[in-house]
Parts: structure tokens; sequence; C-alpha cells
């Protein structure tokens, strides 16, 4: 069991708690390290806490619940990077942020693709995709 | 910021590794051609600058927000 001070206090967590981000997150790519919020309640919003910065924190979400159209396709080069063999076992999520206005967006432009198999995840842009880094939720 | 001025079909190597060639010009649009190693990302940066701005302000959250997303999930999204 280990201990992280955060912002919101003392983490305790397990080592098979955390991810490596291989190339950390885009503008961030020296986060390589978080802890994700163990037990988690199946397909509920979760969050995950950078082990580098205590002050890092996303609150991650399963975008398929929201947009059932929504659908990305780690290509090979991603599968290499999250140590995945074939191309299921990965998650799509997407980073949520909550605005002042107390709106809230799931950013769909940038989808953190995990592997729970490898502990792995990497955050991959969809180019010239119709979604936006600030897609509501209705 | 380097500054260089490049004709169309001249280039540039960033590191040993990165070569940037100007393609065409047309207008007020510039095409260029990128190689790289494979594993090197490259973005528009227009595109890459939102998204980490997008992500720097999803850290701005506290324990009751997640408390208060899950619940709306659960009552919105999650069929039982």
């Amino acid at each position: 069991m280990k201990i992280l001070n955060c912002r919101f206090g003392d983490l305790e967590y397990q080592p098979e708690d955390l991810i490596l981000f291989p190339e950390g997150l885009i503008g961030f790519e020296h986060l390589h390290d978080f802890v994700m919020m163990p037990n988690r309640p199946e397909k509920l919003p979760f969050w995950i806490q950078s082990i580098t910065n205590p002050d890092f924190a996303l609150m991650l979400a399963y975008p398929e619940l929201v947009f059932p159209d929504y659908n990305f396709t780690p290509d090979q080069k991603d599968k290499e990077k999250l140590g995945l063999i074939d191309l299921d076992g990965h998650i799509t999520l997407s980073i949520v942020t909550l605005h002042k206005n107390q709106t809230i967006t799931f950013n769909l432009a940038a989808p953190i693709i995990l592997a729970p198999t490898t502990s792995r995840a990497l955050q991959c842009i969809l180019e010239g995709a119709p979604y936006n880094t600030r897609t509501p939720l209705i | 910021m380097l500054v260089l001025t490049r004709k169309v079909g001249e280039g540039i190597i960033i590191g040993d590794d990165v070569r940037v060639t100007v393609v065409e010009v047309r207008g007020n649009s510039i095409r260029l051609g990128i190689d790289a190693p494979h594993h090197k990302k490259i973005h528009r940066l227009e595109v890459y600058e939102r998204i980490k701005n997008e992500t720097q302000l999803a850290t701005n959250w506290l324990p009751a927000d997640l408390d208060s997303l899950q619940s709306t999930f659960k009552s919105s999204f999650l069929k039982d």
C-alpha cells in the first residue's frame, strides 16, 4: 500500500492501481504515472491522479453511454504503445470538463485509450473527425 | 522562434530525424510535407493547443463534482 499526498488529501493506492501513459498526455508529456481510482463501479465516471503532479487529476467517463455512435479504433501504432497484441481489450474514455457555469462537457476529440490488461493508456487526437473538445452532456 | 524563408521544394531538417518540405504554396496556404520517425506524433498546432488547454481546464474539480457526475450517470445513462 502506498500513499500519495494530493490535493484531495492522502491517497492510498496499490501498485495494481497504477496506469502508465508512455507518452503522457497531449501537452503534458512528462506525466506518465497515474493512480486510477480503485473499486470502480461498472461504467461510472471515475478519476485518475498524477503521481508526478499532486495537483493534476482528471475525471474520466465512458462516452459510449452518452454518445452511442461514438467510436474509436486504435491503429497498429497505438496498439504497440499500449502493449496490446490484439485489437480487443481496449477501453475508450473521455476526459470530462466541469465548467464554471456548471456545464459538463466531454472531450470527444482527444479520447483516452486504456488497456486494462497492460495497465497502459494513451491519449489520441481524432484529426478531422467531427468531434469536439467540448461536447456537452445533455 | 527560428524563422527561415524557403521556396517551394526546399526544406528544413530538425534534429537529425525530422524533415519538413514545402510541397506547394497556394494563396495563403502552404502544403508541408513531413518526414519523421514512425513513433513521433505530428499534430496541427492549434488542435494540440486546444486539447492541452481543455485538459488543463479539466483538472479543476472537487470530489463532490465527481459524486454528482456519478449520480447523473446512475440516473440518466446507466441501464439497470
